[in-house]
């Protein structure tokens, strides 16, 4: 198995909200209390790294009142990445407790 | 709501720092964002918008001189240093019977001879069916432009011959030398461009094999970025592919394509 990549705590942090269900980006922010101008690049950098990937909300009867947002989720090597994250910040996963907040 | 109105305008400033091409898509994933916010949070979190796009732009794929203003503008700059050159440059002195050279005698030869080599090229170069009738000015006047634009570059390469003094080798040959890869280069630049917008084609792939060539044309496609066409060039001429061909796409196919997506 490749090796997975080392993050920094920053952005691990950023992964681990998007894997307990903090799916946007403001729902991210919010529960990593990070500012928009870092959120916002850092998840366009773990897409880029394929550790996500992103989606809009398809159209629905909900967003006719509303605008679509863009959601992220992991990807196998995301999860890897996380993984392997967890062990080098034991604390990672009492930082951003499982989502409570997951609205799809 | 005032809040939310210059959480907006930031957040229009800012994306006049993201690329041009991916400006709407950009500035709407925003805008679905801010819709979320706290109106007390939005400017705060709309500051931010400033630190993405700059992301954004420093991240995206570089594709050089893809436009072609990129194109004019490269040429312009490397006109405009040629020219500088040249005028800071001494006439050069020739043997008699050339004698020392008139203020305009090199240049009115260097574009006649460009004329030459240029009509000469286009003649040997297989010539390529994709001429869609609307926009045959726009890419008449793009090569007119190219080809000015190249002249001071020629100009300043054929002074800089002259002036380095006796060469191993016969100059003439050096100079039709450089006119040709000039001339070549802008015939070339030209039929990898997209007929419909002028963009560089992107995304060659190579389609078949050459053991297939009895069953089916092999060669390569590219892409217009923008979603316009493919161009098909087949390795070598066949009486069914004999020279490269554009196939011209409608707007139904246009999701496939990211940038004429974003722009839509």
């Amino acid at each position: 198995m490749a090796d997975a990549p080392r993050l920094s705590h920053t952005t691990a942090m950023i992964l681990q909200a998007v894997a307990a269900g903090h799916i946007y980006g403001y729902t991210v922010m919010d529960r990593t209390g990070l500012p928009s101008g870092t959120v916002y690049p850092a998840l366009r950098r773990l897409e880029q790294d394929r550790l996500i990937q992103s989606k809009w909300e398809p159209p629905s009867a909900a967003t006719a009142l509303r605008p679509p947002r863009k959601y992220y989720r992991l990807t196998r090597v995301g999860e890897t990445a996380l993984a392997a994250s967890r062990k080098r910040y034991p604390l990672l996963a009492s930082l951003t407790p499982a989502g409570d907040v997951r609205d799809s | 709501m005032k809040r939310k109105s210059l959480a907006h305008a930031v957040l229009r400033a800012a994306s006049l720092l993201a690329p041009a091409a991916r400006r709407a898509g950009w500035l709407k994933e925003w805008r679905s964002e801010l819709w979320y916010i706290n109106p007390d949070a939005a400017a705060r979190f709309s500051l931010g918008a400033f630190r993405d796009a700059l992301w954004v732009r420093r991240n995206q794929p570089r594709r050089h001189l893809e436009s072609p203003l990129s194109c004019l503008a490269f040429l312009a700059g490397a006109a405009s240093i040629a020219l500088l050159l040249s005028i800071c440059l001494p006439a050069p002195e020739l043997p008699e019977p050339a004698g020392r050279l008139r203020a305009l005698d090199l240049p009115f030869g260097t574009f006649m001879l460009s004329l030459l080599f240029l009509a000469g090229m286009w003649a040997a170069m297989r010539p390529a069916r994709y001429r869609p009738r609307h926009g045959r000015a726009r890419r008449a006047i793009f090569l007119m432009l190219k080809l000015l634009l190249i002249q001071p570059v020629l100009l300043a390469s054929f002074l800089i011959m002259l002036l380095t003094g006796p060469m191993p080798i016969v100059p003439q040959l050096l100079i039709f030398g450089t006119w040709g890869f000039g001339l070549r280069w802008i015939l070339l630049d030209q039929q990898r461009r997209c007929p419909v917008c002028l963009r560089l084609l992107t995304e060659p792939v190579r389609i078949g094999s050459a053991s297939e060539t009895f069953l089916e044309w092999y060669g390569a496609e590219s892409a217009c970025s923008r979603g316009h066409g493919l161009l098909q060039a087949p390795e070598i001429s066949a009486t069914y592919a004999g020279s490269r061909q554009w196939l011209a796409l409608d707007a139904s196919w246009r999701d496939l394509f990211p940038e004429a997506a974003e722009r839509q």
